[in-house]
C-alpha cells in the first residue's frame, strides 16, 4: 500500500460508470471532493472519467478504455480509484490486473445484491453498499394514498433500465393483493406520457426513470421523469435524490452526496495507509425520505402524514415573512416609478401613437405581432400538418403491408406513392405559407395580386376558423387587382381581421357563426372588406378601436389594430370601421391601387 | 355474420380517410369510411363484430359528441379516437366516456391496431354477454305464468312447503313445477336461478 508524504500531491482517480452529465454523478462528485479536501493528506488531485456504460460495452470497448486510461495517466498514475455505480465496479474488478493491480479501489454507489454477485471482493477493494429502497418509497406511497388501486411501474429499454424493471417487478409481488401492479416497461416515450396522462387519482406511479424508451431515444433519467411528472394524472415518485424538483412527490432516497463524501472519507483512510482490518467502521448511509412540498400540497396529502424524519424540500418561507422591508421598498420604488411612468406615458401618448407607425413600417413589431398571431394559430397548424403526415404514414404502412402479402397489385401501390406525393406537398404547403408569414424581412415595395394574397391569408386561418366552428365567406373581385407595396404585411392586416372577426362571432348562434371577406374595385382604388355578425361595438369605443393598448378582449394586446392603421397607412390607404351594437362590425380597407402612396419611409414623430 | 371484424372510419379528411381504409383492408379487417358525423348516423349500422375509429375535430358535431350519441341510443361499438391535434380536455372526456384509446396523427401501425385489437376484444365480449341475455330472455318466455310465480318464491328463498302453503298447491306440485322451470331455464341449482334471476332483474331495467 501506498503512502503519501504530506505536501507531495495524491492523485485520486474516479471512474464512473455513467456518462458526465447524470446529475448523481455531481452529487456524488461534491460529496467525495469536500471529504478529499478537508482530509490531512496534503494536495489531492481528482481525476474523473465516465465510462458511459451501459451505452458502450463489450471486450473490445473495455480494452480500448484500459488501453486509454494506461496512456493518459502514464506520467500521473493514481494512488487510488474510486468507482461509483455497479458498472464502473465491475469494469475495475475485471480490468484491475491490466490497469493498476496494486492501487487501492474504494466503490461508492453500488448496491447489496450487486456486490453479491460478484463477492468475494479481490483484496485491496473497499466500501459500503448503497441503498436504494424503491420498495420503501413504494410502500410510502401507498400509505398516503390509502385508497390507491393501482400502481403503475414506468421502466426504460437500456440494459440498466431492465435491471431495475426485474428488480421491480420482483420487489412488487409482495405489495398487498388490493393493489394491482401495472409496468409500463420499454414503451416510446409518447406512449408513456399518453398512458400516464389519463390516469386519475386512484392511482399511483413509481418510476425509477430511464435512459432509454422504447423507440431507443436516449434520456437523462430526472428529465425523464420531468416530463413524465408533468403530465400525469396520478402522483409521481421517483428512485433517486437527484429527481427530487422535477415534479415528483418524493421517495426514499439514497443521499448520493454522503455517499460521495463517506467514500472520500474512507479513501483518505485508505490512502493514510491503514490496511483493511484496521479501518474505522462505517455504517452504510441509509436511504432518507425526501419529499417536495409543493408537490405535497398540490395532491392533498396532510402535513402530519408526512413521518417526522422526512427532509421537506422547497418549503421555503413566504417572500414577505423573509423580506419584509426590502419588499416595502421595493413597493414604493415600483409605486414611485409606476407614477413617473404614467405622467410620461400621458405626455407623450400622441406622439408615441405617431412613432408607431415608423416603427411598424421598420417591420419589427409587426413581425413580433406575426409571431404572436402565430402562436395563436399553432394549434389549428399542428393540425393542419399532423393531417397529412398521418396519411403519408398510414399509406407507408398500407404499402408495406401490401407488399409483404406478394401478388401483383403494382397498380395499387402507384396509387399509394401518388397519394403520399400529394399529401407531403400538401403539407409542405402549409409550411411554406407560415414561413412567408414569419420570415423577417425589409418592408418590400413591389406589384403584387390582392385577391390571391387574401386567399392566402384566409387559408392561414380557415383551420382556426373552422376549430371554432366559424365559417368564412370569401368574394374576390371578378378581376386582378393590383397593389403596391408589401405583400406580407398587407396578409398580415388580413389575418388580423379575420381573426378579430372569429373572435367575435364565436360565442354566437350558429346562423350568425359567418364572417365575409370582399375585395372590390372602388373609383378611388380598391376596398378590403371584412364583415361579422358578432355582438358589435359600442359607438363610444369605435374611434378607440384602432389605438394602442385599447382592447375589449380578455387576452388581447390591443396592439393588433394599431399595427393594421399604421401598415395601411404607410400604404397611402385608409381604414376605418363600422358597427351596429347587436347587429355586427364591418372594417373597412381602402388602398390606392396601382402604386405605393405615401411614402413608406415617411416619419412624423 | 361474417367473422372478419369491421372498422368504421370517421374522419373529414379524405386523404387520410383513403390511408387508412387501406391500411386497414391491408391488415385484413373490412373497413368502412365516413366523412362526418351525420354521415355515419344516416348509414344503417350493420349488426358485425367491429369498432370505430373516430376522428375529433369534424364538420358539424365532433367525434366526441358521436360518442355520446351513439351511448345515449345504446350502440355499444367501441370507439378509438385518432386526432390531429390532441389535448388534455378532449382526452380525459373521451376516456371517461368509454374510449378504447386515443391516439394523436401521424399513428403508428403498431399502435393502431393493437388498439383496434383491445376495441375487438372489448366488442366480443360486449357481444357474447349481449347473447346470453336473450338466450336468458328467451328462456324466461317460455315459462308459464305458474312457474313464474314459484321462481319468484324460490328467489325470495322459500322452501318448497312455505311455496306450497303461499300459492295454495300440494307440496308435490310446487316440486314438479320447480323441476320443470329449472329444466327450462338450464339451472342446475337454486343459486344459479338467483343469479339468472338477477341477470333478468338488470336486463329490464337497462
Amino acid at each position: 500500500m501506498q503512502s503519501s508524504a504530506p505536501g507531495a500531491d495524491v492523485r485520486v482517480l474516479v471512474l464512473y460508470a455513467n456518462g458526465r452529465l447524470l446529475p448523481a454523478n455531481v452529487e456524488v462528485d461534491r460529496g467525495l471532493r469536500a471529504a478529499l479536501g478537508s482530509s490531512a493528506l496534503g494536495n489531492v488531485v481528482v481525476y474523473d472519467e465516465f465510462l458511459d456504460l451501459p451505452r458502450f460495452g463489450g471486450d473490445e470497448y473495455v480494452r480500448t478504455m484500459e488501453t486509454y486510461l494506461l496512456a493518459k495517466y502514464a506520467s500521473q498514475p493514481p494512488d487510488l480509484i474510486v468507482v461509483a455505480g455497479d458498472a464502473a465496479l465491475r469494469f475495475i474488478v475485471d480490468s484491475r490486473a491490466r490497469l493498476y493491480p496494486k492501487v487501492p479501489v474504494v466503490h461508492a454507489a453500488v448496491e447489496a445484491p450487486f456486490l453479491q454477485s460478484i463477492a468475494p471482493l479481490p483484496a485491496g477493494v473497499h466500501g459500503l453498499p448503497a441503498i436504494h429502497d424503491f420498495s420503501g418509497t413504494i410502500d410510502q406511497a401507498l400509505r398516503w394514498s390509502p385508497r390507491t388501486r393501482r400502481l403503475v411501474i414506468v421502466t426504460g429499454a437500456s440494459e440498466l433500465d431492465r435491471a431495475w424493471e426485474r428488480r421491480l417487478r420482483a420487489e412488487s409481488s409482495r405489495l398487498p393483493e388490493r393493489v394491482s401492479v401495472e409496468f409500463l416497461a420499454g414503451l416510446p416515450i409518447a406512449a408513456v406520457l399518453e398512458r400516464l396522462g389519463s390516469l386519475g387519482r386512484d392511482a399511483v406511479v413509481f418510476t425509477p426513470g430511464f435512459f432509454e424508451d422504447g423507440s431507443g431515444r436516449e434520456f437523462l433519467p430526472r428529465e425523464a421523469v420531468r416530463s413524465m411528472a408533468a403530465v400525469s394524472g396520478a402522483p409521481v415518485y421517483g428512485g433517486f435524490q437527484t429527481q427530487l424538483g422535477t415534479g415528483i412527490v418524493g421517495g426514499r432516497f439514497a443521499d448520493f452526496e454522503a455517499i460521495g463524501r463517506q467514500a472520500g472519507e474512507l479513501a483518505s483512510e485508505v490512502l493514510a495507509g491503514r490496511e483493511a482490518g484496521t479501518i474505522h467502521p462505517r455504517a452504510t448511509v441509509p436511504p432518507k425520505l425526501s419529499v417536495d412540498w409543493r408537490q405535497i400540497q398540490r395532491w392533498g396529502i396532510e402535513e402530519n402524514a408526512i413521518p417526522r424524519d422526512a427532509v421537506v424540500h422547497f418549503r421555503a418561507p413566504s417572500f414577505l415573512q423573509e423580506h419584509r422591508n426590502e419588499a416595502i421598498a421595493a413597493i414604493v420604488l415600483v409605486l414611485l416609478q409606476a407614477g413617473l411612468i404614467a405622467v410620461l406615458l400621458t405626455e407623450r401618448r400622441r406622439r408615441r401613437i405617431a412613432e408607431f407607425a415608423r416603427v411598424a413600417q421598420r417591420s419589427e413589431l409587426a413581425h413580433a405581432s406575426r409571431l404572436a398571431v402565430a402562436g395563436e394559430l399553432t394549434a389549428s397548424i399542428a393540425h393542419e400538418i399532423n393531417q397529412p403526415l398521418g396519411a403519408i404514414l398510414s399509406n407507408a404502412d398500407a404499402a408495406e403491408l401490401i407488399l409483404e402479402s406478394g401478388g401483383d397489385r403494382c397498380e395499387e401501390l402507384r396509387q399509394i406513392l401518388g397519394d403520399i406525393r400529394r399529401d407531403d406537398l400538401r403539407a409542405s404547403e402549409v409550411i411554406r405559407r407560415l414561413r412567408t408569414l414569419l420570415a423577417r424581412q425589409e418592408v418590400e415595395r413591389r406589384p403584387f395580386e390582392l385577391n390571391d394574397a387574401v386567399r392566402e391569408a384566409e387559408a392561414l386561418v380557415r383551420p382556426e376558423a373552422r376549430r371554432r366552428r366559424v365559417t368564412f365567406d370569401v368574394h374576390p373581385a371578378p378581376h386582378e387587382v393590383s397593389i403596391v407595396g408589401d405583400r406580407v404585411q398587407i396578409q398580415q392586416v388580413v389575418i388580423n381581421l379575420l381573426l378579430n372577426a372569429v373572435d367575435a362571432v364565436a360565442g354566437m348562434p350558429d346562423d350568425r357563426r359567418v364572417v365575409s371577406v370582399s375585395v372590390e374595385r372602388t373609383a378611388a382604388g380598391v376596398d378590403l372588406t371584412v364583415r361579422d355578425r358578432g355582438e358589435g361595438i359600442v359607438a363610444d369605443q369605435l374611434p378607440k378601436l384602432f389605438d394602442s393598448f385599447f382592447t375589449t378582449k380578455e387576452k388581447g394586446m390591443g396592439l393588433g389594430l394599431s399595427i393594421a392603421r399604421s401598415i395601411v397607412e404607410a400604404h397611402g390607404g385608409r381604414i376605418r370601421a363600422e358597427s351596429v351594437p347587436g347587429e355586427g362590425t364591418a372594417l373597412y380597407v381602402a388602398l390606392p391601387e396601382g402604386a405605393m402612396g405615401a411614402s413608406v419611409t415617411r416619419g412624423d414623430g | 355474420m361474417s367473422d372478419v371484424p369491421l372498422v368504421h372510419v370517421v374522419d373529414d379528411d379524405e386523404s387520410q380517410r383513403t390511408a387508412l381504409l387501406r391500411l386497414l383492408s391491408a391488415g385484413g379487417f373490412d373497413a368502412q369510411g365516413y366523412a362526418s358525423t351525420g354521415d355515419f348516423l344516416l348509414q344503417p349500422l350493420p349488426e358485425r363484430h367491429g369498432c370505430i375509429v373516430l376522428d375529433v375535430r369534424l364538420p358539424g358535431p365532433s367525434g366526441l359528441d358521436l360518442q355520446e350519441a351513439l351511448a345515449s341510443r345504446g350502440v355499444t361499438l367501441p370507439i378509438v379516437f385518432l386526432t390531429g391535434h390532441a389535448n388534455v380536455t378532449s382526452a380525459v372526456r373521451a376516456m371517461k366516456a368509454g374510449a378504447v384509446d386515443f391516439l394523436s396523427k401521424p399513428v403508428e401501425r403498431e399502435t393502431l391496431f393493437e388498439a383496434i385489437g383491445r376495441a375487438l376484444v372489448r366488442d366480443e365480449a360486449r357481444r357474447a354477454s349481449r347473447d346470453e341475455a336473450i338466450r336468458l330472455r328467451e328462456r324466461f318466455a317460455s315459462l308459464t305464468a305458474r312457474e313464474r310465480e314459484v321462481l319468484d318464491l324460490i328467489v325470495a328463498g322459500r322452501l318448497n312447503k312455505q311455496i306450497a302453503d303461499q300459492i295454495g298447491l300440494a307440496e308435490r306440485t310446487v316440486k314438479a313445477e320447480r323441476a320443470q322451470l329449472m329444466a327450462k331455464l338450464g339451472a342446475s341449482s337454486p343459486a344459479e336461478l338467483g343469479v339468472m334471476a338477477e341477470r333478468l332483474r338488470t336486463l329490464s331495467e337497462e
